[in-house]
């Protein structure tokens, strides 16, 4: 279904891309101004088979919101709140935002309103522009009832989907998939056939998500952004496997020209902006309401050992300023790929001596710090980065074992 | 090395290949686990023996996703409790089998590696393959194991199916190779409960 982005086109891409944004938008690029709500506020289910689907989602939804995954900081779901109420359109008081601790690049909107953010997602924006463009676009399938259309249309074409086999395909099943489980809905929510869009309606949440975005002030070109990152991401990622790309996303997918996507966004952004409006990313904004986070968020991207993820996501980051903190991350980065014929141990360690010199890096940049310097026989240098580390964390769990390695 | 959803998953998916081909460790087909008795028992690739304080389960290897220095016991099965046992793994080796082209992976042991880089090999472990979502060290002290200077790392995690569960490993670098035991329990109940056991079988430990 998901047509692997062939690299060459990306290599080629200034071509490639202008190539794939005329074949792709001349004919069939939907238009931001067609896209108007098809529901209003409070808006309940009408008819019996979407009332049924209502029902299952309830469920999932009370699943969802009791998983002890979710992260409760009321100061972050206070800020996301604000965030659906920003793009969320004449919707906006009737949707629930849920925020789950799973390192993956994800969001997913459920037919009754509810949307599930991963972390992983909350890690890989640069600012408050890229995270509510995700969330417009989530909340036009919302807005524009596609998950009912969706089923609907599955139903037209084959009978196999009674309504009883969708509920089984999602809220359980033979496959082991229940909705709640919210790790499988991150790495596979592709696999949710509720879940999973046509190009038509993806297109239809791509063009509103610009329109909604732009409406509520923010700079409409950060949907393609988020895109670039993603392909980016990914293209990284299997390169360092040696590998070509296979995995797919749940917010992005389903589109066999992810070329033509990004182009028809970045044309879509332009026509929605209004000469003479202002337009922000709201970058500080955003830094501000994920400040207490972010160190946690590198953290459970960095040791999954991604390296090729990893390394595209704080050179990302890093877009905006390196920082002790990216400079430690960068560290943990080949630090945990330890290979040897690509010297990553020395990699490490410059990463470690770099993070040091910034005032934000965190205890365990010293630590890590000290530990490389010790590998390479410098103890004296060591122990003095030891002794910052147990100076900054004197509760530190391992405080026993780094004053052995300091006597050592 | 056992895991939880992996390993149910994988049994569930390949079953019947696995039993046509069995070379379970010393187990009954593919699916099946063996008593271990209480007396001093050689485990993984046997350069190690314990003495278990009580009757446990040794879990039959799986040719999928074992690795020959890795042996693994449960008392009440995979998703409540468990021992690994690590024999002599080599620079260079996995806690468990993986393919080069995963996206995500356990990171190699290395012979020079301090207790912090083994610890974080066994956080990586968790995270990558048992689907822990969070992850807290809760104490990294040296201890001696099997009369050597090696270290103990405590530790607490919270898992995909939501289940808090908490471990214990005890391990030391020895001639470049890694023995290493570490026991894994749901936090509620079970990790207190087998503690006991487990503190009896890694006083027991020895070189063979």
């Amino acid at each position: 279904m998901n047509a692997p982005l062939s690299r060459r086109a990306l290599m080629s891409a200034g071509a490639g891309l202008a190539a794939a944004s005329l074949a792709g938008s001349a004919e069939a690029r939907i238009l931001p101004r067609d896209m108007v709500p098809l529901i209003g506020a409070g808006y309940r289910a009408v008819d019996q088979d979407e009332k049924g689907l209502w029902q299952l989602m309830e469920r999932v939804e009370e699943e969802v919101s009791g998983s002890n995954l979710l992260i409760k900081d009321p100061q972050l779901t206070n800020y996301l709140g604000t965030l659906i109420g920003n793009v969320g359109g004449p919707a906006a008081r009737d949707m629930r935002i849920y925020l789950a601790r799973i390192p993956e690049f994800n969001a997913i909107m459920f037919p009754t309103g509810f949307t599930v953010v991963f972390s992983g997602l909350l890690l890989r924006m640069r600012n408050e522009a890229q995270l509510a463009g995700v969330i417009a676009h989530e909340s036009a399938h919302f807005l524009r009832k596609h998950q009912i259309r969706q089923w609907r249309d599955m139903r037209r074409k084959t009978d196999v989907f009674s309504f009883l086999a969708m509920g089984a395909g999602v809220a359980g099943g033979a496959a082991g998939i229940y909705a709640g489980d919210l790790i499988q809905l991150a790495q596979f929510g592709t696999l949710l056939s509720l879940l999973k869009y046509n190009r038509t309606l993806e297109a239809e949440a791509d063009a509103m998500g610009v329109r909604l975005l732009a409406e509520a002030g923010y700079d409409p070109m950060a949907m393609s952004e988020t895109w670039q990152q993603l392909i980016g991401e990914l293209d990284l990622s299997a390169k360092y496997r040696r590998k070509r790309r296979h995995r797919d996303f749940n917010i992005f997918e389903t589109h066999p020209s992810p070329d033509a996507r990004m182009a028809d966004l970045k044309i879509s952004a332009a026509e929605v902006r209004q000469p003479g409006k202002a337009y922000d990313a709201y970058r500080g904004r955003y830094l501000a309401a994920i400040a207490q986070l972010r160190p946690t968020l590198l953290d459970d991207q960095v040791k999954l050992n991604d390296p090729g993820a990893s390394q595209y996501i704080v050179d990302t980051l890093a877009k905006d300023g390196w920082n002790g903190l990216l400079r430690f991350n960068e560290g943990e980065i080949w630090r945990l790929r330890n290979s040897q014929s690509k010297g990553d141990e020395a990699r490490a360690a410059q990463g470690y001596a770099a993070a040091v010199m910034y005032p934000d890096a965190p205890p365990d940049a010293w630590r890590w710090h000290g530990i490389m310097l010790l590998k390479q026989g410098r103890s004296g240098e060591a122990r003095a980065a030891f002794a910052r580390y147990l100076q900054m964390a004197p509760n530190a769990p391992d405080a026993a074992l780094v004053r052995q390695m300091m006597t050592g | 090395m056992r895991f939880k959803q992996s390993l149910l998953l994988l049994v569930a998916a390949s079953s019947l290949p696995a039993c046509a081909s069995s070379v379970g460790g010393g187990a009954f087909g593919y699916s099946g686990y063996s008593l271990v008795r209480v007396k001093e028992v050689r485990v993984g690739d046997d350069s190690m023996a314990v003495t278990p304080p009580r009757e446990w389960n040794k879990i039959a290897g799986s040719l999928f996703v074992d690795i020959h220095a890795v042996e693994d016991w449960t008392q009440n099965g995979p998703y409540l409790d468990g021992i690994s046992f690590v024999t002599g793994l080599k620079d260079g080796k996995a806690l468990v089998h993986q393919r080069s082209r995963d996206d995500r992976q356990v990171p190699k042991f290395r012979s020079n590696m301090t207790p912090p880089e083994i610890a974080a090999m066994i956080e990586s472990l968790f995270r990558v393959r048992a689907g822990a979502v969070d992850f807290k060290t809760v104490s990294l002290a040296p201890r001696t194991f099997m009369g050597a200077n090696g270290f103990q790392f405590d530790y607490e995690h919270l898992d995909g199916d939501e289940v808090r569960r908490k471990g214990r490993a005890v391990a030391v670098v020895q001639n470049g190779r890694l023995y290493m035991i570490l026991f894994d329990a749901a936090r509620s109940h079970y990790y207190n409960a087998l503690l006991p056991d487990f503190e009896a079988i890694v006083n027991s430990a020895r070189r063979v």
